[in-house]
């Protein structure tokens, strides 16, 4: 595979565009242009294809968009271009089976194919949504230790640090990255898995030192250093400095892409053909161990919606058809803890995801904008509803997804934000409240009646 | 007959994303002596009002709205000498200064704001994304905002909104600027506590504040 040396000396000296022509002259062209060639076409009736060929098809279509777009280097305005046949290496040379976790909880990252009967990994807990303060986030990295399914954790963010603002860039940045991660480590030996990897390296972080600094105080190189790509296909030094620390430790990178369904991508057939470019980009550029998915609309700013969730299936099912580097995908709900609908919209990308190929990280609720709005419910929700799915097939998933959403897209544009962590749940105790148990009860009463086969 | 067709050619450059009629139509409109303000009113504004309206209900996406703002400035530099040269000039509802907080690289939602001020007949200066608090104030200063938009995505960023605003009260020019917040964790309750005159849940949410706000400053 092309070193990652060369990857930066090609960010140094690859093809010279100003940020707005890579998005307009390049990127948006090349991409419109292969979503025709390729004749990918977006199906509302279907939200979950059951169209080998249309996989195919997507997953052709964003090789070649990647080997004519690269990823873009904001910094030195430089494109970093691979040529197909060197894709091709990368391909068939990515991690296949990343081990993640110590001790009783060390466990291979297996990608997985299409109605897979193996299991998703469950990447479960907060998306870096913020909680308030230090108490709140031990509390609820206990709660997230606690679910049965979970083979890593996704941590929150932390807001405070000793009632001061967390403020990006400063020192107490650094400070809180250090706090967050033994905040974290203490909470996941208290919970009794002391060994569960934190995938999402330190939320908090916004800078590369923040984290890099951070990481110093427990995070090991069995756990996952989340690094995102720019919005679409971009990288920044910052990105490359983390990536060029991380592969130096022997780390896990963990490739957080995030194609806008409505921005340069258009709408779900180049969503689904950029998520397939990303794929590639995690190898070559993030040298990641994995790739985790965040397609997103831009009106909605989740990705439940029908659009973005056809997309997700249908690149997650040309992806996983394809590639042994695993895949996961990022469920980000309109809605809030202890809703009704919290509850439809997990189930309806879970079963997506899972049954077109990718593994799960649990959602994060009210749009990951509001803080506290998070709890140890939804992902456990998420676990179940995943292991209750596995193995299922496409057409039968899609009816129930196209149930599932009947009962709540119209309140996309308007959902309730749901109540804080510590309003649903004793932080003490770890309880959730009674109507929040009550709501669960229906929701799985429900989705039993609708085929779901749950574990326990 | 020939100066609606020519409004028409304007409006459907921009609807078309064609430079080069819109240049054509523009380039008619004077040598015809007509009105170049009225070719703005009834041609390119209108065309820009419906790509903000189509990009709204995603009948369109984003490269369009911002092709059709290249459009308009293109054409722009054949009718705005025009306009000067008969001592008037294009009414515009008031400047613009914005970016994302210092630290934060998330700029498309923020960008999209830009656009659809545009439309909406600002004058607006993209300062891009991670703008140091002192990049505004220079900025604003410079170009005689109105208003000073600051956007951020996380928890750990919107503190430079606050920031920003308190710069302005010590330097004793919090008056002189109406400050607009806005971004993912940015909320109504966050605007009042650390004073902000306006937030914008959604883009177009803040093309509204920003009108309503700047009519009232005009009152």
């Amino acid at each position: 595979m092309v070193s990652f040396a060369e990857v930066i000396n090609r960010a140094l000296t690859g093809p010279y565009y100003s940020e707005k022509d890579y998005n307009l002259k390049l990127f948006v062209p090349k991409l419109r242009e292969t979503v025709k060639k390729y004749e990918i076409k977006y199906d509302p009736e279907n939200v979950i294809p059951l169209d080998d060929d249309l996989a195919e098809r997507v997953f052709k279509a964003g090789v070649e968009l990647y080997s004519n777009v690269g990823t873009y280097c904001v910094d030195s305005h430089r494109v970093i271009q691979f040529t197909e046949a060197e894709i091709k290496e990368a391909l068939a040379t990515a991690p296949s089976a990343p081990i993640f976790g110590e001790g009783k909880d060390t466990k291979a990252l297996v990608a997985r194919k299409p109605e897979s009967n193996i299991p998703p990994w469950c990447f479960l807990g907060a998306c870096g949504v913020a909680v308030s303060n230090e108490e709140i986030f031990e509390s609820i990295i206990r709660g997230y230790g606690g679910i049965p399914f979970a083979d890593s954790i996704t941590t929150p963010s932390l807001a405070t640090l000793d009632g001061t603002q967390v403020r990006a860039g400063s020192p107490i940045e650094i400070l809180a990255c250090i706090k967050a991660v033994t905040l974290t480590r203490d909470g996941l030996r208290k919970a009794g898995r002391p060994g569960l990897p934190i995938m999402n390296s330190i939320a908090t972080a916004v800078s590369d030192q923040a984290k890099i600094a951070g990481s110093q105080f427990g995070l090991r190189p069995s756990d996952g250093w989340l690094i995102g790509s720019m919005a679409e296909l971009k990288v920044d030094y910052e990105r490359l400095n983390e990536i060029a620390y991380v592969t130096s430790l022997g780390g896990h990178v963990v490739a957080e892409t995030s194609p806008i369904l409505g921005g340069y991508c258009g709408g779900p057939e180049g969503v689904a053909v950029t998520s397939v470019a990303y794929h590639i980009q995690s190898i070559l550029v993030f040298r990641g161990s994995c790739q985790d998915s965040f397609p997103i609309h831009i009106r909605t700013s989740c990705n439940t919606d029908k659009e973005t969730m056809w997309a997700i299936s249908v690149s997650n099912q040309a992806i996983s058809s394809n590639s042994h580097f695993p895949l996961l995908t990022i469920v980000i709900l309109s809605s809030g803890p202890e809703t009704e609908m919290e509850f439809y919209e997990t189930a309806a990308q879970i079963i997506t995801d899972v049954v077109s190929g990718g593994s799960i990280e649990s959602p994060g609720g009210a749009k990951n904008a509001c803080i506290d709005h998070i709890s140890p419910m939804t992902p456990q929700w998420a676990s179940e509803v995943a292991y209750a799915v596995t193995g299922m097939k496409r057409d039968e998933a899609n009816e129930v997804v196209n149930r599932l959403l009947s009962k709540y897209e119209n309140n996309l544009d308007n959902p309730p934000e749901g109540k804080k962590y510590q309003e649903c749940y004793n932080i003490k105790t770890l309880e959730p409240s009674r109507e929040y148990v009550a709501l669960y009860k229906k929701a799985k009463k429900e989705l039993t009646g609708y085929g779901l086969k749950f574990k326990y | 007959m020939k100066k609606e067709k020519i409004f028409e050619d304007l409006f459907r450059a921009i609807v078309g994303l064609d430079e080069e009629k819109g240049k054509e139509a523009a380039n008619e409109l004077v040598k015809e002596k007509l009105d170049p303000l009225e070719g703005v009113e009834k041609g390119l504004s209108r065309g820009m009002k419906v790509m903000g309206e189509r990009f709204e209900k995603l009948e369109i996406y984003l490269p369009e709205l911002i092709m059709a703002g290249d459009v308009f400035n293109s054409v722009m530099e054949i009718l705005e000498p025009e306009i000067l040269a008969r001592g008037k000039s294009i009414e515009k509802k008031g400047t613009v200064v914005l970016g994302t907080a210092k630290g934060d690289i998330h700029e498309i939602g923020k960008d999209i704001v830009a656009m659809l001020l545009k439309v909406a007949g600002f004058e607006v200066y993209n300062l891009g994304k991670d703008v140091p608090d002192s990049t505004f104030l220079e900025e604003a200063e410079k170009v005689k905002a109105d208003i000073i938009g600051i956007s951020s995505l996380l928890t750990t960023t919107m503190l430079g909104q606050k920031e920003l605003i308190d710069i302005l009260r010590e330097r004793g020019t919090r008056d002189k600027y109406i400050v607009m917040i806005g971004g993912g964790p940015t909320s109504q309750n966050w605007a009042d506590e650390i004073g902000a005159d306006g937030y914008g849940k959604t883009a177009e949410d803040a093309v509204s504040v920003a009108l309503e706000l700047i009519s009232r400053k005009g009152n």
